[in-house]
């Protein structure tokens, strides 16, 4: 039989539920599976876009793989801090569970402002979606998925404030594992929009 | 087994992972290989990726496996969606 997460125990015996998940946990990987849904409908029309067009320029010469790379390897040390935090939380260490979620906040908007770099300087090269079908693909993809983790630093700072309150946290400890959940979401989405967008 | 240390360190190995499959997806779109072998290397790599992030950051291993089941009926869905779109592209060539 499998072992349930420590943070599922200790969760699960104070709210039991049928399935032996916690509604939140549920709910969230349920939201997930229509998230997945959501980028796949977006990548799929990329990807029959980008085989059924006869002239794909594609992005060479005109997207920085090394800002790609970097950006990449922020949202992955992002996933590893947020585990982190909700270790530091499994150990009752509070300053621990803050401090790598703001590493989180602080890596999320490293990340953002890195895609802001990149955008604006497109924009300043007057490339915009109208330019080109991959380019439309392009703000499309990266501006939803820069949206969501805009949501996810909303989301983490709103858990981080409400650790500081005992009372409330007392009640919404659980939401870090869901804010986590999340966050890696976000991060496979990039796994996946890193290489199909700028590498291949 | 230490329950306070082994977890990070844990977590460290699976982020190591993580940035080595990365940059190995990179280097290899940039070797002089058929375009097809590159797009198909990268994709496992990052299919690689995102079953560790999953499996280990998203404790799915450890978790109940109705998470699981949550967790793969998209894809389910998803391979059906583009085995119809990539099946009718193929009828009409």
């Amino acid at each position: 039989m499998k072992t349930a997460s420590p943070t599922l125990a200790s969760t699960q015996s104070i709210f039991p539920t049928v399935t032996g998940i916690p509604n939140g946990k549920l709910g969230m990987w349920v939201f997930l599976a229509s998230e997945v849904m959501f980028f796949t409908g977006l990548i799929g029309a990329y990807l029959v876009l980008r085989i059924s067009h006869p002239h794909w320029t594609g992005p060479e010469g005109h997207l920085s793989v090394p800002l790609g790379t970097l950006n990449t390897f922020i949202l992955i040390g992002s996933s590893m801090t947020i585990v982190l935090s909700l270790a530091g939380q499994e150990r009752g260490s509070l300053p621990a569970m803050r401090g790598w979620l703001l590493a989180t906040i602080g890596l999320g908007a490293l990340f953002l402002i890195i895609k802001g770099i990149e955008y604006a300087a497109k924009i300043s090269h007057e490339i915009f979606p109208s330019t080109h079908v991959f380019w439309s693909c392009y703000y499309t993809l990266t501006g939803f998925h820069a949206l969501h983790v805009l949501g996810g630093i909303g989301f983490n700072l709103r858990v981080l404030a409400v650790s500081f309150n005992p009372l409330a946290w007392k009640d919404q400890s659980h939401r870090l594992e869901l804010a986590g959940l999340y966050w890696h979401f976000v991060d496979i989405v990039w796994i996946f929009l890193f290489p199909l967008v700028y590498l291949l | 087994m230490n329950a306070a240390t082994s977890p990070t360190r844990h977590y460290f190995i699976i982020w190591a992972w993580l940035a080595g499959l990365m940059l190995a997806g990179v280097l290899l779109s940039e070797l002089p290989i058929p375009k097809v072998a590159v797009v198909l290397l990268v994709l496992f790599l990052s299919s690689i990726k995102a079953l560790l992030v999953a499996l280990y950051y998203m404790h799915l291993k450890m978790d109940r496996r109705l998470l699981s089941f949550i967790a793969v009926a998209p894809l389910v869905l998803i391979a059906l969606a583009l085995g119809v779109v990539f099946s009718s592209k193929l009828i009409r060539l």
